[in-house]
């Protein structure tokens, strides 16, 4: 909870910080676009938050994003019936992603592959299946009705300036991911169970945690959440590739890092990646605004990471 | 080397008490005691694992601090412990240097390092070539290469820990051979082993330890293994073994000639409000054969009757279900999570029944822990203290005070009551004398005699994984279940 707060206080020092030097920071049009670049990395970072809470980790979600982005390009341009439909492609477009993460806990719990390898092997695997299929080409969508969703907003307020802020349904959608995955892990004994296996795995079997169902449970959430950000990311850019979102479960693994995961399991929340992946967010933008040399960008996260890791790792030293 | 009033405490535990000791140049001076006597706490002040809490320590007349492991190599103390310390993915050659490596040019000297290597084994009449992987050897011969490095490394001192548990016996006497070459070159050894017949075969005085006490000291051929026997055993049977009498009931679990790994033809039995003991020397199969009934190996032959039904217990969860529980010997590695609660520790069993299909009930789950940390007296600020806070006696009673509310109808105890006071082993007893007048049956796995003896309505001896002996409450001597478990 104290990290929690001192991350949304650091987000708002960032904020109020480019409010004062920049113009354009503050406005309705920029913030509820800094919005919508966060909302993918931010529900990216739910999902892999339960894999390293295990004590795991997840390096395909960037690559099932990509790959579910092409798949739902494909449902929708072709003329399949059901599976073309809207409703028809992201349901299905979802249950590959669900496939993905059996299969994923399938080579850790049956195989015994160590997840960082598992993962590695699919995130390389997922790319190249999916230019087999496409032979690289991209494959544009011309379906306005999917594509219009990621402009579009629902609710909005006035702004400090008078002008109107929209909340735009890409963020809605983490609000819509992040409640389930709050209850998830806080509420329910499931979640529970996913803390004890990252604490001990040992004592969680000896207890009578099925260990293996938990696991499959957490791989399960990670790529399922990387699914709904493939279909977003198809809707956002409106075509398919799968070799869009090139590095963002490092993103995901950073937000979540930030925002309190640790890497050794046992320790993660819901809210920490969320906050994370916007203070990544404002960077980015704070960064573009300013126009600094958009390398500084990785620097600056970079040493992020760093100093809030290194500060956390203090707080539990003292134990 | 002469030890004045050495003492050692962690916490509440008085592991050390003012030990009185001294080590001539030149001789082979046994420590011998039971599991939990203290001879490893000893070791590791020697080699400066641990610091002493208080008294001194003179290296040839000098009071030495003995702060870091690094000072005690320094002065010439090394150890060889049971289990080999170093590394199984270098050579011979690169083991018996490591860290102290031959240098040219600021390169390692490969060659001869072989070359030297392959002496000094060579003088001392080991058949072994310096240049294979340490990991292709048997235990009992890189045991030997571990002995000879610290040779190398101009040992002056030299702690043997239990050195032959793993050794056949041609290898023993190659070990044997080597340590009365090291004493004719003036080395002092200290040799610590369970076997008896290896103390009076080898060394020249031997020093008994009991309850972190030094007993007595006596020269060996003044001896013989009863009376070490007998200085072993603490007569003293305190308050803390406190026992109601329950009436025993139906028989819960019985194996009939149950073999599997570690273990052959185990025949026991358990019944309702009966303390099973399981006594035995560190690798003589208890553990083993209570894993087997709790699914983790699966026995290889043999029966397993479960209320009188045979079951073939394949899982830990099948187990579990069946209504058995263990409480895993190393709290550390198997029993706890750490970095989490204590409340959720104590839950992590019973969460099912805490919850509204998937979703936790808060008020049940946070009561259900409050009223267990109340009801074992665990040291806690609260639920949410995390159980890597509390003292290793508060741990032990959560990773035992979690299963009180589970309901299972038989308990598995192994040691209990390793590494905590005397205060929480009372606490324990009592725990257990609970969960008798409840109806269950226990079986308690122990390398600690006088609780088993004192505690167990029947107690069966093991010794090299087959069960040798088997007596009631109380109706032999702890020097005969000794005698039987050591098997002199």
């Amino acid at each position: 909870m104290l990290l929690g707060l001192t991350l949304l206080g650091l987000l708002f020092v960032m904020w109020l910080a480019l409010s004062v030097e920049t113009r354009t920071f503050w406005t309705a049009n920029n913030m509820s676009n800094l919005l919508r670049q966060g909302s993918m990395i931010a529900i990216l970072a739910i999902g892999e938050t339960f894999a390293i809470i295990t004590g795991g980790i997840d390096l395909s979600v960037g690559a099932i994003a990509g790959f579910v982005s092409m798949v739902v390009a494909l449902l929708l341009t072709n003329d399949l019936g059901f599976a073309s439909t809207i409703f028809g492609a992201v349901v299905i477009s979802l249950g590959v992603g669900v496939f993905i993460g059996l299969f994923h806990a399938f080579g850790v719990v049956q195989m015994g592959l160590p997840p960082f390898i598992m993962t590695l092997a699919t995130m390389y695997s997922l790319r190249g299946i999916g230019l087999l299929i496409t032979n690289g080409a991209t494959i544009s969508i011309t379906n306005n009705s999917f594509t219009g969703f990621s402009r579009a907003s629902f609710l909005g307020f006035p702004w400090t300036d008078g002008t109107w802020f929209e909340i735009p349904m890409l963020f809605w959608m983490v609000i819509v991911v992040a409640i389930p995955a709050y209850v998830l892990l806080n509420h329910s004994r499931w979640g529970r169970y996913l803390f004890a296996i990252g604490s001990n795995k040992e004592a969680a079997r000896l207890s009578g945690v099925n260990v293996g169902a938990i696991t499959y449970m957490a791989y399960v959430v990670s790529a399922f959440c990387a699914a709904i950000v493939g279909i977003l990311l198809a809707m956002r850019i409106g075509i398919g590739n799968p070799t869009q979102a090139d590095g963002w479960e490092l993103q995901a693994i950073a937000s979540s890092v930030i925002g309190g995961t640790s890497l050794f399991g046992a320790l993660g929340t819901v809210h920490g990646p969320l906050i994370g992946s916007f203070i990544l967010t404002t960077i980015n933008n704070g960064a573009n605004l300013l126009n600094l040399n958009p390398f500084w960008q990785r620097i600056i996260t970079g040493l992020l990471i760093i100093v809030v890791v290194y500060f956390d790792t203090l707080r539990t030293r003292k134990r | 080397m002469v030890l004045e009033k050495l003492d050692k405490r962690f916490g509440a535990t008085h592991a050390l008490k003012a030990v009185d000791l001294s080590f001539e140049e030149g001789e082979i001076h046994a420590i011998v005691g039971e599991n939990g006597a203290g001879k490893s706490t000893l070791i590791k002040l020697l080699t400066a694992v641990f610091r002493r809490t208080s008294g001194e320590v003179y290296w040839r007349g000098k009071s030495v601090p003995l702060a870091s492991p690094h000072e005690s190599i320094g002065l010439g103390i090394n150890a060889v412990h049971q289990e080999v310390v170093l590394c199984p993915h270098l050579t011979v050659a690169a083991n018996i240097f490591l860290g102290d490596e031959e240098m040219r040019g600021g390169l390692l000297n490969h060659g001869r390092m072989v070359r030297d290597a392959q002496k000094l084994l060579d003088d001392l009449g080991f058949v072994l070539p310096a240049e294979v992987l340490l990991s292709s050897l048997t235990i009992g011969q890189q045991q030997l290469i571990a002995t000879a490095r610290a040779e190398r490394r101009g040992a002056k001192f030299l702690i043997f820990d239990e050195p032959t548990a793993y050794l056949t016996r041609q290898e023993a006497a190659a070990l044997f051979k080597l340590i009365r070459r090291l004493k004719a070159e003036g080395v002092t050894i200290v040799y610590i082993s369970h076997r008896l017949e290896e103390v009076f075969e080898l060394c020249d005085r031997v020093s008994v330890l009991r309850d972190g006490a030094l007993v007595a000291t006596r020269k060996v051929s003044e001896t013989n293994e009863a009376e070490l026997i007998a200085l072993m055993i603490n007569r003293t049977i305190d308050q803390i073994y406190h026992k109601d009498v329950v009436k025993i009931g139906e028989t819960i679990l019985e194996t009939d000639k149950l073999s599997g790994p570690g273990f052959r033809d185990v025949s026991i039995r358990v019944r309702e409000g009966e303390i099973v003991g399981l006594y035995g020397l560190i690798g003589a199969g208890r553990s083993e054969f209570v894993q087997s009934v709790f699914g983790r190996h699966r026995a290889t032959s043999g029966r397993i009757i479960w209320q009188g039904k045979d079951v073939s217990i394949r899982s830990e969860r099948q187990a579990m279900n069946l209504g058995i529980a263990l409480s895993p010997e190393s709290r550390r590695d198997q029993g706890l999570c750490l970095q989490l609660g204590v409340g959720l520790n104590i839950n992590l069993p019973i969460y099912k029944r805490l919850s509204l299909g998937p979703l936790i009930h808060h008020g049940r789950e946070g009561a259900a822990a409050d009223k267990q940390i109340h009801d074992v007296q665990i040291k806690t600020s609260s639920r949410a203290a995390l159980a890597s806070s509390l003292s290793g006696g508060n741990q032990q009673k959560v990773v035992i005070g979690k299963w009180l509310n589970h309901g299972a109808k038989l308990f598995i105890f192994d040691e209990p009551t390793v590494g905590v006071d005397v205060g929480t082993k009372a606490e324990i007893y009592r725990l257990l004398g609970s969960l008798l007048a409840a109806g269950a049956g226990v079986i308690m796995v122990s390398s600690y005699l006088p609780e088993v003896y004192e505690l167990a309505d029947t107690l069966h001896v093991f010794r090299a994984g087959r069960l040798v002996a088997t007596h009631g409450h109380k109706d032999a001597s702890q020097e005969t279940i000794l005698t039987e478990a050591i098997g002199v």
